[in-house]
C-alpha cells in the first residue's frame, strides 16, 4: 500500500467520511439545481476564487489574500442583488424534492407542431406575433409588465392572443411546456446598431431577450409575413413549418427520446457526483492534512478521571505537559488549545507514589493533527487514602512583641482538633497550627479567638467541629539579664 | 540542620531544683503519672524554654521569643535520676526535626540544657520534644520565634 494511502487510512475517521459525503452531496445538489443557469457560472467563479484565496494564504501573500477576500465578499453580495429574480424563481419553480433529491428534469412536452402551425398561419394572415420559449434559464428578470395567462397551448389560443383587436396582442406570449404563461410581455430591446433597417421593435425585442437568456423567440413579421427565430443574440428566417418544428424540438430537448434523455441525465449526474466527491475530498485533504505541514507546541493541563472518591491526589510531578503537533498550516494556525486534552485514568492507582506513562491513548487531538512529541513522557502522582487524626493545636504567633513583655503561659480551648485528610499526609503531621496571631501591642494577660489554618486545602475538620480556638495567655515583665 | 547553623549545647550538671515557670507545654499521660514517681523511674520536675540561665536557673522563660534575642535554651530539670542515663532534646520547626541533642543525666538529680542560635529563617512555630533514652516522649514544649 502506498505510504500516502497508509497514512490517510491511519488518521481518517468515520466522521471524516461522513463529512466528505455530506459536503459532496451538497455540492452535487448545488450543481443539479443551478446547472444551465448563469448563476451556476457565478458560483463556480466564487468557488475558484476561494481556492485561489487558500493558495494565496498558504503562500503568505497577505495583500493579495486580503484583496481576494474583498472580491469574494463583493461577488457574493453582487450575486444576491443581480440574480435576485433568478434565485427567487429557482426556489419558486422547484419543490423541496427537486432541490434535495431529483436528478432528471421532468419531460414537459411542448406542442411544437401546434406552435409551428399557428405561427405560419399568423404569417400568412400578416398578423405580427412574438412568442418566447424559455430555455433552462428563467426569463422573469428580463420581462416587464406582462399579463398572467396560464392557458393551454392551442392554435386558436395563439391566434386569438395576437389578433389585432385583442388588447394583449401587442407584446410577447411566453410558452412554458404546454402552457401559455404570460401575454403582453414587454421584452428588453437590444442596443445593437448593426441590425438591418427592416427589423422593427419586435425584432429588436426578440434579440434583446436572447442576449440576456437562453430563451428562443419566434417573430412573425406582419409587414413581410415571414417567420424568424432569435436565439443567443442571433436572428434567422425560417422558411417552413417543418424546419421550425425541428428547431423547436432541438430547443425544448425533444430531439432525443425521453428514455435517452433520462439516461443522459443519470450519466451526467453520476459524473457530477463523482467530481463533487473529488473536489470535496481534495478540499478536506488540504484542510486536514494539508499540502503545507506545520509544527506547533502546546502546553496542555493534565486532567485526571475515574479517581476513587476515597483517594486524594497529594502531589503530581507536573500539572501540564508540552505536546508537539504536526498538521496542515490551516489546522495548526487555527488550532484551539482547548481541543487538546490529556486525560489519565486513575482507576488503577494505589495509595502512594504512582508513575504514569503518557501514551497516545491518553491524548485527545483535533482531527488531522498528529502527535510528534510529549514532554514529560511520564508523570509521577502521589495519591493518598483519606484518614482521620486528632492533632494538638499550637498558636502561630507573629509580629513584634513589646520588648518589656514575656508571654508566660498559653492555654487553648479546644487543645486538640480532629481533622480529615490524606493518610500519608496525616502520618507526617503531629501538630496543627492556628492562623497567624499578631503579638504587636500585647501588653496584658487576656484571651482571644483564632482558627486553625487548614493547610493544605485538602485538609478539613471532621463534620460538626467548629473552627474556633480560644487562646488564654498570661504576660509578665521581662527580667533584666545581668550576666553576659 | 546546617541551615539553622547554631549549636551550642551546654550540658550543665547542677544539683539544684530551679523554680522556673513552664512554657506552653504538652505532658504525656505517662509523665503525669510520674508526678509521684517510683524510685526506679526518671522524673522530670521542670522543663522550660528560656532566653538564658542565671545562677543555673532559667531566666525569661516564655512561649514567644523575638529573633533578636539571638539564642534560646531548653532547660530540663530532673529531681530523680535512678541511674546514669541520657535524654534527647528534639528541636522541631513545623513538624520537621531541625536538631536533636543527646544529654547525659547523672544520679541522683540532674539538669540539662540545649540551645540554638536564632536566625531570620527560624521564625514560626516550634516545639521541643523531651524524650528518654528509649525515645519515649516525656514532654513537649511549644513556642514561637517572631520578629
Amino acid at each position: 500500500m502506498p505510504l500516502f494511502l497508509e497514512k490517510l487510512l491511519s488518521i481518517i475517521r468515520w466522521q471524516d467520511i461522513l463529512d466528505i459525503l455530506l459536503n459532496s452531496y451538497i455540492l452535487f445538489r448545488l450543481y443539479i439545481v443551478l446547472r444551465g443557469t448563469r448563476l451556476f457560472l457565478i458560483v463556480v467563479f466564487i468557488f475558484l476564487l476561494l481556492i485561489v484565496q487558500q493558495i494565496v494564504a498558504v503562500s503568505s501573500m497577505i495583500l493579495t489574500h486580503t484583496v481576494l477576500q474583498g472580491i469574494a465578499a463583493l461577488t457574493a453580495i453582487g450575486v444576491l442583488i443581480v440574480f435576485r429574480y433568478e434565485i427567487r424563481s429557482l426556489f419558486q419553480s422547484k419543490g423541496i424534492k427537486d432541490i434535495l433529491w431529483h436528478v432528471s428534469t421532468k419531460p414537459v412536452v411542448t406542442p411544437v407542431e401546434i406552435i409551428a402551425g399557428s405561427v405560419y398561419h399568423l404569417a400568412r394572415k400578416r398578423i405580427g406575433a412574438l412568442i418566447v420559449l424559455p430555455g433552462r434559464q428563467s426569463v422573469d428578470a428580463a420581462i416587464q409588465n406582462s399579463v398572467s395567462w396560464n392557458g393551454q397551448v392551442s392554435r386558436e389560443m395563439i391566434e386569438s392572443i395576437f389578433w389585432p383587436d385583442n388588447p394583449v396582442h401587442d407584446g410577447a406570449a411566453v410558452i412554458q411546456g404546454n402552457q401559455i404563461n404570460r401575454v403582453a410581455a414587454i421584452l428588453p430591446l437590444t442596443e445593437r446598431s448593426d441590425l438591418p433597417m427592416e427589423f422593427g421593435t419586435r425584432h429588436r425585442a426578440a434579440i434583446g431577450l436572447t442576449e440576456r437568456s437562453d430563451a428562443l423567440v419566434l417573430i412573425v413579421s406582419e409587414e413581410r409575413g415571414e417567420v424568424a427565430i432569435a436565439h443567443a443574440g442571433h436572428i434567422e428566417t425560417v422558411k417552413d413549418a417543418t424546419a421550425l418544428e425541428h428547431r423547436l424540438r432541438r430547443h425544448t430537448g425533444m430531439a432525443v427520446g425521453a428514455s435517452q434523455r433520462q439516461s443522459n441525465d443519470r450519466v451526467a449526474a453520476a459524473v457530477a457526483f463523482f467530481l463533487s466527491l473529488v473536489v470535496v475530498s481534495s478540499v478536506w485533504y488540504s484542510f486536514s492534512l494539508g499540502f503545507v505541514r506545520s509544527l506547533t507546541t502546546v502546553e496542555v493541563p493534565v486532567e485526571y478521571t475515574k479517581r476513587d472518591a476515597r483517594l486524594e491526589i497529594i502531589e503530581t510531578s507536573s500539572t501540564s505537559v508540552r505536546i508537539q503537533l504536526s498538521g496542515s498550516l490551516q489546522l495548526i494556525s487555527r488550532l484551539d488549545p482547548n481541543q487538546i486534552k490529556v486525560r489519565f485514568d486513575l482507576s488503577k492507582v494505589v495509595p502512594g507514589r504512582n508513575s504514569l506513562t503518557i501514551t497516545e491513548d491518553d491524548i485527545i487531538l483535533p482531527p488531522g493533527a498528529m502527535l510528534k512529541k510529549v514532554e514529560p513522557t511520564s508523570i509521577d502522582i502521589t495519591v493518598d487514602a483519606l484518614g482521620q487524626k486528632k492533632l494538638p493545636v499550637q498558636v502561630d504567633w507573629a509580629g513584634t512583641l513589646p520588648p518589656d513583655i514575656l508571654v508566660d503561659t498559653v492555654q487553648l480551648e479546644p487543645a486538640t482538633v480532629e481533622v480529615i485528610g490524606g493518610q500519608l499526609m496525616l502520618n507526617g503531621m503531629e501538630t496543627i497550627y492556628t492562623a497567624k496571631v499578631p503579638v504587636d501591642g500585647l501588653k496584658r494577660s487576656g484571651e482571644l479567638r483564632t482558627a486553625v489554618a487548614l493547610v493544605p486545602a485538602s485538609l478539613r475538620l471532621v463534620p460538626g467541629q467548629k473552627n474556633s480556638i480560644r487562646v488564654r495567655f498570661e504576660v509578665r515583665p521581662r527580667q533584666l539579664i545581668t550576666s553576659p | 540542620m546546617a541551615k539553622i547553623g547554631f549549636i551550642i549545647a551546654v550540658v550543665l550538671a547542677v544539683m539544684l531544683f530551679p523554680a522556673g515557670l513552664p512554657a506552653e507545654e504538652d505532658t504525656p499521660p505517662s509523665a503525669i503519672e510520674a508526678a509521684s514517681p517510683p524510685l526506679d523511674q526518671l522524673h522530670l520536675s521542670e522543663a522550660v524554654i528560656c532566653e538564658t540561665l542565671e545562677a543555673f536557673k532559667p531566666l525569661n522563660s516564655s512561649v514567644i521569643f523575638p529573633v533578636s534575642v539571638g539564642s534560646i535554651m531548653c532547660f530540663t530539670g530532673f529531681d530523680h535520676v535512678p541511674e546514669l542515663t541520657s535524654i534527647f532534646h528534639d528541636w522541631i520547626r513545623r513538624d520537621r526535626l531541625v536538631f536533636r541533642k543527646k544529654l547525659v543525666l547523672k544520679t541522683p538529680r540532674w539538669s540539662s540544657v540545649s540551645s540554638i542560635q536564632l536566625r531570620e529563617a527560624d521564625k514560626g512555630p516550634w516545639r521541643v520534644e523531651v524524650r528518654d533514652a528509649d525515645g519515649n516522649l516525656i514532654r513537649i514544649l511549644r513556642f514561637s520565634i517572631t520578629d
